[in-house]
């Protein structure tokens, strides 16, 4: 076919076989007109009932009425929590009059500033009737979310609705107890849903946000709702459940001491060059923790508003897990700190008494091998306010082959060593208390004398938690009632009402004797007064307490293990110097103490203790104490090992 | 001269005149709240409806044999348009279907079926010695390869079958060996499990798994087949009256196009319906007999094509409404809201025109 200016003339005529055809493609299409109208009589005429229950039967559901989530405060009322508005823009689909939907999407696409693929791929992605609202974008500015709502007209459809978001006021500093609030999770929606969860719903899941979310989130109401054949809802019918509001928490935690507790921490890990480490506060006399602190932490806000993918990863792969609460949920060695429960075991049980002397020496043979003290000159023949209070290893040795690994294991069991403390976090581990039943289980054999002798200071395989160690000291400090440690003192509703009170919970009454439990208040107070810490009896504040240098993992080219280091305490209720007592045993003997306190220094290698010198610091904070009784040369990252 | 309007095919733009008129009642009531305003879809629809007979009356006026003189030209056209349209088109959901040029929306898919039916039609008459050969099919198909191809792309499955009805529907007409015609067909029906797991996009897929069982997961695919149902059933026999449809302006989500079958069946009854698939087959059997009266082979062919257009598009936009045929973007031709579709009718049906009045025998 070449360009030809001159229109071809008309060729032959249709042949008779193409008649045949006409007749074939005549019969089609009166078989297609014949078949539709049948189909049309039968929908319009004969079926109509049918289709008509199916358009009743969409027009009854139910919908879901949200409710605020509750706040947090802490023990003096102070807010942690903040819900902020932010403004969503969602579409329905169904709403946008057809022809103009591209004009809508477009401008939306530009106030939003975004591509209009986008939107029509959000708007695509979502199945479900086209009335059901499809979010578009979150935490719109105030300013789009204005002119969205001045151009509503020209936007059918479109809607801002506000919603509430997470604001953790405090930031890091509270984020390991407070944790985060984050979307529902495909998978966890399936199971959810049913306790009427949404699809886009946020829910706690970490800290206590995770561990109270049912009264926090409160209740959404369901509505009965009438429809029409499109979905879109035309009436309310009746309420089936009433939308009951967030419970807000009181917390025992006091932002205060929360603070002191964070500072002295980070002076501690900082003049030391640490990575890792905790400080714990807590009321011996119930429980509660004034103060919880895990370093390194992260700030919780950056989950709050969805955290990218990217710096999420970041976070879990740091080496310091700073998403782990490390007063909670890393299982450590305690040191010197367990002498205590080889102390009271050995006390209760009559192997030994306040009196016994024992002779120490640089070392001491167990089954052949030599077990040696930290100070290679022994300290002669003492007895356990001085055993304790130099915190003899030759000393505890002695003591805890005579009571044994079971009965040991037993009395660290009833201190709580081993079991969860039951506080109000999500992630507690149990630590590991060695017994031969346990041994036996894990590695089929018995456990060794030299390994008795490890456990009774607090080597070895024994593993603890901070939290556990803490409250076992705050039951000393009471007069021997174990607590579980609480975090939560109240529900509040959102007037500020009691709605209910968590009472403390005792764990165990201690089987030990008040004049046991004595001898080791005052023990723990020589610990002080015998200056084994140096200048912590100094202080214008009278404590109690143990240190602790608790070796781990393998040991370096110069045959030194690394080591950890720990300071657990506790004053009494009038903490001041007296004349009448000059050296605080009578102060510390009593039962009366409300402040004990942990600081823990993870892989601290310093040349002295560095949780002594954090908690020093601490209670020179806690009690406005002016002068600085601070050792800074002690933080010497040093690998000596002190005490 | 003779005066070629004098033999002009009254019948032919009666019934389609009816159709549109139909179509106009449609975007009335659909935009019944405020049906005179500028944008809105009845003056669009007047709009639509004056272009279109301008390009009617156009393309009646001049002989249709210019068309034959210039088919591969249309033909590259057509590919490049369609070409554009993938290159830089967008539409609902992702997809490539209409061109933006100055705030004015092209659909060329639309026009490509009559363009496509042009040059088929020539090709045919070109060989019309040699109709039941082979390479008459053959090539044919080959022709209509590319086009069918780059709309199926963009993707529009619907459009690329009315251009394979449009093949078919020319090359039958003719008198083309129904022998390969058969074998074609086989062919293309061994492709279809390949189609279905290579080609075919999920959206596509869930529309046909929907149409099988539209009330199994109301919320989803079957939502739209099973509404336009419940609407038409609504109608009864004599519908609820203009205007009286249910909820607003479009419940449907695309109610005013592919679905407005199912207003004119809740509107306008069974009743209504009727009228609009005879005024179809009437509209139809007015193509066949220009086709049959024309003594050139392009005249008998593209009537085939154009008859093959409106029998698929009526068959399969009619069935999805009333729930016998899966769903596709195939609007219904005169009724359906949109312009592309009106005024490559319009081109469409003024060829024929062109054809009736330069062709007839006499006593039509």
């Amino acid at each position: 076919m070449g360009l030809v200016i001159e229109p071809r003339v008309a060729d032959a005529a249709p042949s008779r076989r193409v008649w045949r055809r006409f007749v074939v493609f005549g019969i089609a299409v009166m078989i297609a007109v014949t078949a539709l109208g049948a189909r049309l009589f039968q929908l319009t005429v004969v079926d109509t009932a049918q289709f008509q229950s199916l358009a009743v039967r969409q027009q009854q559901g139910s919908q879901a009425v949200p409710v605020t989530r509750g706040l947090i405060y802490d023990r003096k009322g102070r807010k942690l929590v903040e819900n902020v508005p932010i403004f969503v823009v969602r579409v329905r689909p169904g709403e946008i009059p057809y022809p103009m939907r591209d004009a809508v999407v477009e401008r939306l696409a530009q106030l939003l500033g975004t591509s209009v693929v986008d939107v029509y791929e959000t708007i695509d992605r979502s199945a479900g009737s086209p009335y059901d609202p499809v979010t578009i974008a979150e935490e719109v500015p105030t300013s789009v979310a204005r002119v969205i709502a001045e151009e509503h007209l020209g936007l059918p459809g479109v809607s801002v609705d506000v919603m509430g978001r997470r604001k953790y006021l405090y930031g890091p500093l509270l984020a390991p107890i407070l944790g985060w609030t984050g979307r529902v999770s495909a998978d966890d929606y399936q199971e959810l849903r049913s306790d009427g969860y949404l699809a886009g719903d946020t829910m706690g899941k970490q800290g206590v946000e995770a561990t109270f979310e049912r009264e926090l989130r409160g209740q959404y109401g369901v509505q009965q709702v009438q429809r029409d054949a499109a979905g879109r809802v035309v009436s309310v019918l009746k309420t089936l459940t009433e939308p009951e509001a967030g419970a807000s928490l009181q917390l025992t935690i006091d932002v205060e001491i929360q603070r002191e507790a964070e500072k002295a921490l980070e002076w501690g890990m900082k003049a030391a060059g640490l990575k890792r480490g905790v400080f714990i506060v807590m009321d011996p006399q119930n429980g509660e923790v004034l103060a919880m602190v895990s370093l390194p932490a992260y700030d919780n806000n950056d989950f709050a508003g969805g955290i990218s993918a990217a710096a999420y990863r970041k976070l879990l792969k740091d080496p310091h897990k700073p998403l782990l609460n490390l007063a909670i949920s890393e299982q450590l060695p305690p040191g010197s700190t367990y002498k205590l429960v080889t102390s009271l075991g050995a006390l209760q049980d009559r192997k030994i008494s306040s009196r016994t002397r024992l002779m120490t020496r640089g070392y001491i043979l167990v089954a052949g091998t030599k077990m040696r003290d930290w100070n290679p000159y022994g300290f002669g023949s003492i007895n356990i306010y001085d055993g304790f209070a130099h915190s003899s290893d030759t000393f505890y040795y002695q003591v805890a082959l005579k009571l044994g690994i079971d009965r040991l294991g037993y009395w660290a069991h009833e201190m709580g060593f081993g079991r969860k403390t039951g506080i109000d976090l999500p992630g507690e581990t149990v630590g590991t208390v060695p017994t031969n039943d346990w041994k036996m289980g894990v590695f089929s054999q018995p456990i060794y004398p030299g390994e008795t002798a490890q456990a009774g200071i607090g080597q070895g395989y024994v593993a603890v938690t901070p939290i556990q160690l803490i409250t076992a000291f705050s039951a000393l400090a009471n007069g021997g009632t174990l607590y579980r440690p609480q975090l939560v003192r109240k529900l509040l509703d959102s007037k500020g009402r009691t709605i209910k009170t968590y009472k403390p919970e005792i764990t165990r009454k201690l089987p030990v004797d008040a004049g046991v439990l004595r001898t080791m208040r005052v023990a723990s107070r020589n610990v002080l007064v015998s200056r084994h810490t140096l200048n912590f009896v100094d202080l214008p504040v009278v404590s109690a307490g143990k240190s602790g240098t608790a070796e781990y993992s393998v040991r370096d080219s110069q045959g030194r293990l690394p080591f950890h280091s720990w300071f657990v305490g506790f004053t009494p209720k009038d903490a001041r110097k007296k004349a009448s007592d000059p050296n605080g045993f009578k102060a510390s003997a009593g039962t009366d103490s409300q402040l004990a306190f942990l600081a823990f220094a993870f892989d601290s290698r310093t040349r002295g203790n560095a949780g002594t010198e954090i908690a020093k610091y601490f209670l020179q904070l806690h009690y406005g104490v002016k002068k600085d009784y601070r050792n800074r040369d002690l933080l010497v990252r040093d690998n000596f090992y002190g005490q | 001269m003779v005066n070629v309007w004098s033999v002009f095919d009254i019948q032919l733009a009666v019934y389609a005149l009816a159709l549109v008129v139909i179509g106009l009642l449609m975007a009335f009531t659909n935009s019944s709240d405020a049906p005179l305003a500028a944008g809105s879809l009845l003056t669009r629809a007047f709009m639509w409806l004056a272009i279109g007979l301008v390009i009617f009356t156009i393309s009646a006026a001049v002989d249709y044999r210019w068309s034959r003189t210039f088919s591969w030209l249309l033909y590259l056209v057509n590919l490049g348009l369609l070409v554009l349209t993938i290159a830089i088109g967008s539409g609902l959901g992702g997809v490539s279907r209409w061109v933006n040029i100055l705030g004015l929306q092209f659909q060329f898919s639309e026009v490509a079926k009559v363009l496509m039916a042009v040059v088929l039609a020539t090709w045919i008459a070109n060989h019309q010695a040699r109709i039941t050969s082979l390479w008459t099919i053959a090539g044919a198909a080959l022709l209509a390869g590319p086009p069918l191809a780059l709309i199926l792309i963009q993707p529009d499955l619907g459009t690329s079958l009315v251009i394979g009805a449009i093949l078919f529907g020319s090359l039958f007409i003719s008198g083309a060996s129904l022998r390969w015609m058969g074998a074609g067909i086989l062919m293309i029906l061994a492709f279809i499990p390949i189609a279905w797991t290579e080609i075919l996009k999920p959206y596509q897929k869930e529309r046909l798994i929907a149409f099988l069982n539209p009330s199994a997961d109301p919320k989803d695919s079957g939502y739209q087949l099973l509404q336009s149902q419940i609407a038409v059933s609504s109608g009864g026999a004599f519908g609820r009256g203009l205007t009286n449809g249910t909820t607003g302006q479009d419940y449907l989500p695309v109610s005013s196009t592919d679905f407005v079958f199912s207003r004119v069946g809740e509107e306008l009854g069974f009743l209504g319906g009727v009228v609009v698939l005879i005024l179809f087959t009437l509209l139809i059997w007015r193509v066949l007999v220009i086709g049959w009266r024309s003594r050139d082979p392009f005249g008998l062919a593209f009537a085939g094509g154009m008859a093959g257009l409106l029998l698929f598009q009526m068959l399969v936009n009619v069935g999805m409404v009333l729930g016998v045929m899966p769903i596709t973007g195939i609007p219904l031709p005169f009724i359906t809201h949109g312009g592309a579709s009106l005024i490559s009718l319009a081109l469409g049906l003024g060829i024929l025109e062109s054809i009736a009045m330069r062709q007839g025998r006499p006593g039509g």
